[in-house]
């Protein structure tokens, strides 16, 4: 099934509910040619043109779903959202970006999605279509499962908040070639709210917020003047953020897995020096 | 379509054809030959190719001498022929062994045991039976008696016949196959495999390698495959200073390109013909043929396009139960793994673990070297007792050592398979006495160039097994020259050109918190089969008019060995187009294409069997003319005498003739080593490697890229530069791949992510530049060209040299492989 556009894309979901959406591809297909899933119907999202670009709505981004990794990664892209376009450029090797889109990196919710804890930072918005009309979902809520997606819905848009401000996307994959992610941070300055946001992906099964560590680095920062911190400060962040994001290794994990708790000691530490530097960077 | 072919003459026209014999030759060379490997498919795509690169002949122009020069460099040895195989399987029309087809073919699938140790209690496949489409599932009871009457077939492996082919009674690695079944569908085989219903009882698996002495014995051969220590020297002598290390070599896979596939097709005679993509087909063969209980004869293997290969490829459990289960239905059983499979099946590099003592004198000369090592064979024997042999024997490193003593040891356990991976043995020790180098030069003081440069082994020495290195050995010279060699310029000095940052381009990479490092490491590897393994090969060469073919079952499995078979017979005969047969077993045998071993015998059986059609060409004419043949010289298709006086072209010397000859290669012997004293002369001859490795390490997150690799190789003779550049850039990439990234996760002898998504290889922004330094050319008088094997020494060595550089970087002491992050984080 080909839809050409949204309206035709949710009366075909209506028509035949077992039939999975498509975009990109990269995630669904392998799972298909490998023989894991087999799905009834395949609803194929690539020429539905109104997902592929993006609107300017009251202050926010109203983006496609369709929207590929290697558009966001675009220069004119990655100046309405800098974070966005920086986790967009690090996702897999370049034919992944060039199909993988942005709709399908929420919607297959792997805990190393590279956009994930840029949308948890940004405090994005989904908007979800369905038989009975569009609603719109924080993409935390979706995530976490507070409120999934329902049967013939259809994740359309995605709504960003524009902050005008420094954004930072950092992400670990221990090697120079594109990997999945260890751990990953999203920073973004809220000079408005005078608020710092924080996401830690890949560490557990949805994005982390440190809220606690966002609002004492918040508090630390002089919004009026330079807009700088400490080194201190920013080493304290860092430790603080990882603290909140990676558990301690519970005595049943060391016991029954001897390495357990110097892999949690690596990923604090690298948590803690992504969130550092990512906070380095926003205020420079 | 622009096919290599169009563009060698598209030289030639510029340049300048020859109007004679220049322009003919030019467009044969470049005749594509790739329906080389694999008959059926190969015949019909060879047919597809043979047609697009006929090019039209090249405009005659003037300036012979170019052209005499272009020819000059194109054919023959010492020069950088293309690849025979690279314009196919650039155009991505190569045939492979997946694309292998026969009509009314079946699909094989293979049960693979879920647990890493477990006994079946109870096996149950009638549910497998009744599903339609299914046409045979067998099991160990299926199998024919091995030969001294045993049931449930007989048991294989290359050393030690220690395997079974499908597990009968008990299971002893993860994937282990215990049943096969044929089915009309690939799908339908499957799920007739997955649902043999076996009643299981898990045993506690063994997997760690250290407790596998004490351990009730795994397999009635017991748990000890090879215990071999060497003596050498005074065990009571003491250094004044004397540091120790301890070092572990994690599990790397092989990760071929394509996975294992094959066809078998029954034949009338109750024998079966196999397509697979193996590198040792005869010996394949005959094992084949003794599981299934017939004459080898009666089996045929035709090796297909392999889809790479770093030694040992296709697992002969795959095999053997393809062409029993073709032999059983009567038809063609195709059988293709998943990835998944891949990784379970095939054997991977021996994990290690090494304890190491170095004593020095206070000048930096070494005293004596004692160490421990302990392979992890995996379940089977497999060819641990060879690789424990290597790592051994070669544990004191490229050095002068006056006393030396090993114990070394390889076990089985219940974890995946070990077997031969390009630089075997030799690897692992090679990490470890490398440290070790570095930590003595850190308690001496020294610079690591220096202590290396003051202990390096030179033609005469010893091995710590007695034998004395009559080989050429120019360590000293290798280590020169990559230390000669101009450091890549650091980014301070470039700011206008990017920097790729350990986490590559986008990452969390830092500038400011990292740090370069530089690393040398020196390292041996041995040439052929050791301790007495009867090394042969037999190659036939025929001239027929314009055309000479090579009939020789060594198989090239991407190393470049077709290549130089063509520019071997082009040497020796003068003739420029030269057709290499496919390979299979109705030839003459020329073992495995492993241990750095075709080039020397089978090369050396190719030019034997090519001066012997030489002999019978100008024989009748040196009468003729009234010389003796020495003084004849064939070159251009032509045959001249030496004062260029006399001559005619090779087609009129011929007379319409068709001249054959057949000849072997079979190297000097060794002799096993003395199980107690570990002493012998155990190899035929050993090859040298020094890099250099630059590092940039994040020091706060532990990420290390490596900058730059250079590398200088001792060669012999270089008979193909620019493949053995690649062959260099292959085991560097391959060697970074262990040293950094390449790890096998097992937990509790379960392969924890059997997918190349889990296994991380390198890719283009993981790979340096690698630059080679020199290529030393030092003719090893017993070989023949005097050249040595040069595709596993850099793999051996780069990881040394990548380790080195880490701890220049970090000063961390950097004891495992694949390094963690943690380890390179300060």
């Amino acid at each position: 099934m080909l839809p050409a556009s949204l309206d035709e894309a949710v009366s075909a979901m209506a028509e035949s509910p077992g039939a999975v959406p498509v975009a990109g591809g990269t995630d669904l297909m392998g799972a298909v040619n490998a023989g894991l899933l087999r799905p009834m119907a395949l609803l194929g999202l690539g020429r539905v043109a109104e997902l592929r670009g993006w609107q300017y709505q009251d202050g926010a981004a109203l983006l496609g779903a369709g929207l590929t990794h290697a558009r966001m990664a675009r220069p004119d892209f990655a100046a309405l959202i800098p974070a966005l376009a920086e986790a967009a450029a690090t996702v897999g090797p370049p034919q992944v970006r060039n199909v993988g889109t942005l709709g399908g990196n929420i919607v297959s919710a792997h805990p190393a999605g590279d956009t994930l804890p840029v949308l948890a930072a940004l405090e994005a918005t989904v908007t979800l279509v369905g038989p009975e009309g569009g609603r719109e979902v924080a993409v935390s809520h979706l995530l976490t499962g507070l409120d999934p997606l329902r049967s013939g819905e259809l994740l359309a848009y995605v709504r960003v908040p524009l902050l005008h401000a420094p954004q930072v996307f950092l992400k670990s994959g221990g090697r120079t070639g594109p990997s999945r992610a260890v751990a990953s941070v999203a920073l973004v300055l809220d000079p408005a709210r005078r608020a710092v946001r924080c996401a830690v992906g890949a560490v557990a099964p949805v994005p982390l917020r440190p809220l606690e560590a966002e609002q004492w680095v918040a508090g630390c920062i002089d919004w009026d003047g330079e807009r700088t911190v400490d080194p201190g400060v920013a080493q304290a962040f860092g430790e603080y953020v990882a603290s909140a994001c990676v558990p301690d290794a519970g005595a049943e994990a060391a016991a029954a897995r001897t390495d357990a708790a110097p892999t949690t000691a690596r990923l604090r530490r690298t948590v803690s020096v992504l969130a550092r530097r990512a906070l380095g960077r926003a205020l420079s | 379509m622009t096919t290599p072919s169009d563009s060698t003459d598209a030289t030639g026209g510029h340049l300048g054809g020859n109007p004679g014999s220049g322009e003919t030759t030019l467009t044969n060379l470049a005749t594509v030959r790739e329906g080389a490997p694999g008959s059926a498919t190969g015949a019909a795509l060879g047919g597809l190719l043979g047609a697009t690169p006929t090019a039209p002949a090249p405009v005659d122009t003037p300036g012979t001498e170019t052209a005499a020069a272009i020819r000059a460099q194109r054919s023959g040895i010492g020069v950088s022929a293309l690849r025979e195989d690279a314009p196919a399987k650039a155009m991505g029309v190569y045939p492979y062994a997946a694309d292998l087809w026969a009509e009314g073919l079946l699909w094989g699938a293979l049960a693979r045991s879920p647990y890493a140790h477990a006994r079946m209690v109870s096996i149950d496949t009638r549910a497998a039976l009744a599903i339609p489409g299914v046409y045979a599932v067998l099991t160990a009871d299926d199998l024919p008696p091995g030969p001294d009457g045993t049931p449930n077939g007989a048991p294989t492996g290359p050393c030690i016949a220690d395997r079974p082919i499908l597990a009968a009674g008990v299971v002893r690695h993860h994937g282990e196959p215990f049943a096969a079944v044929a089915a009309d569908h690939p799908d339908t085989a499957r799920l007739a495999a997955a649902s043999i219903t076996v009643e299981w009882e898990p045993l506690p698996a063994l997997t760690d390698p250290d407790q596998a002495f004490q351990a009730p014995p795994l397999h009635p051969d017991g748990n000890i495959f090879r215990q071999l220590p060497i003596r050498f020297g005074d065990p009571e002598v003491v250094g004044e200073v004397v540091v120790e290390g301890m070092y572990q070599v994690g599990r790397q896979d092989p990760a071929p390109i394509g996975a294992e596939a094959g066809l078998a097709v029954p034949r009338p005679d109750g024998g079966v013909e196999l397509h697979v993509a193996t590198t040792d087909p005869h010996g394949d063969r005959d094992r084949i043929a003794s599981c299934l209980g017939i004459e080898p004869d009666r089996v045929r293997l035709v090796v297909s396009g392999v889809p790479g290969a770093t030694a040992d490829r296709d697992d002969l459990g795959f095999q053997a139960t393809l062409a029993l289960l073709a032999a059983r239905t009567g038809h063609p059983v195709k059988m293709v793994l998943t990835r998944e499979e891949s990784f379970l099946s095939h054997p991977h590099r021996h994990p290690a673990l090494l304890r190491y003592r170095h004593h020095a004198d206070a000048e930096g000369r070494l005293v004596k070297v004692e160490a421990q090592i302990l392979l992890d064979g995996g379940a089977y024997a497999d060819v641990s007792s060879e690789v424990l042999a290597n790592a051994a024997a070669l544990a004191a490193g490229p050095y002068v050592v006056p006393h030396v003593f090993v114990d070394a040891w390889a076990v089985r356990t219940n974890n995946p398979p070990s077997g031969r991976m390009r630089g075997e043995g030799a690897l692992q020790a090679c990490f470890a006495y490398e440290s070790q180098l570095d930590r003595l030069a850190a308690a001496l003081d020294l610079s690591p160039l220096e202590l290396r440069r003051r202990n390096v082994m030179a033609t005469g020495d010893l091995l710590p097994t007695g034998q004395a290195v009559t080989c050429p050995a120019p360590v000293r010279e290798l280590l020169d020259a990559v230390a000669d060699e101009p450091l890549p310029p650091l980014p301070v000095d470039r700011p206008d050109a990017e920097w790729l940052l350990p986490e590559g381009p986008g990452g969390a990479g830092e500038p400011a918190a990292v740090r370069r490092g530089i690393g040398y490491a020196v390292g041996m590897v041995p040439m052929l089969g050791v301790e007495g393994s009867d090394e042969v090969a037999t190659a036939s060469v025929r001239v027929t008019g314009s055309q000479a073919s090579v009939i020789c079952a060594a198989v090239d499995p991407g190393t470049g060995f077709a290549t130089l078979a063509k520019q071997i017979v082009q040497e020796v005969l003068g003739v420029d187009d030269v057709y290499i047969a496919p390979v299979d077993t109705d030839q003459p045998a020329s073992g495995p294409s492993a241990r750095g071993r075709q080039t020397w015998v089978a090369g050396g059986a190719i030019e034997r069997a090519a001066l012997m059609v030489r002999q019978q060409l100008l024989q009748p004419l040196a009468a003729r003319f009234a010389m003796s043949p020495e003084l004849l010289s064939i070159k251009d298709g032509r045959i001249t005498s030496y004062d260029g006086v006399l001559g005619m072209p090779v087609l009129e010397a011929l007379e319409g003739k068709d001249l054959w000859a057949t000849a072997q290669c079979r190297p000097h012997p060794t002799e096993p080593l003395n199980p107690e004293t570990g002493q012998g002369d155990a190899f035929v001859g050993l090859g040298f490697c020094a890099m250099r490795a630059v590092v940039d390490v994040d020091i706060d997150l532990g990420t290390v890229r490596v900058v730059e690799v250079t590398a200088a190789q001792d060669v012999g003779r270089a008979l193909n530069p620019r493949q053995i550049e690649a062959r260099i850039e292959a085991g560097v990439t391959q060697g970074l791949g262990l040293a950094l990234m390449e790890d096998l996760t097992v937990a509790e002898g379960h392969i924890l992510a059997p997918s190349l998504v889990g296994y991380r290889l390198p890719t283009a922004l993981d790979a340096p530049d690698i630059r080679v330094a020199a290529l030393i050319e030092d003719r090893d008088v017993v070989a023949p060209f005097g050249a040595k094997a040069v595709g596993a020494a850099p793999a051996v060595v780069a990881p040394a040299a990548i380790a080195a550089a880490v701890r220049a970087a970090t000063g961390m002491p950097i004891t495992r492989l694949p390094i963690p992050p943690e380890d390179a984080a300060v």
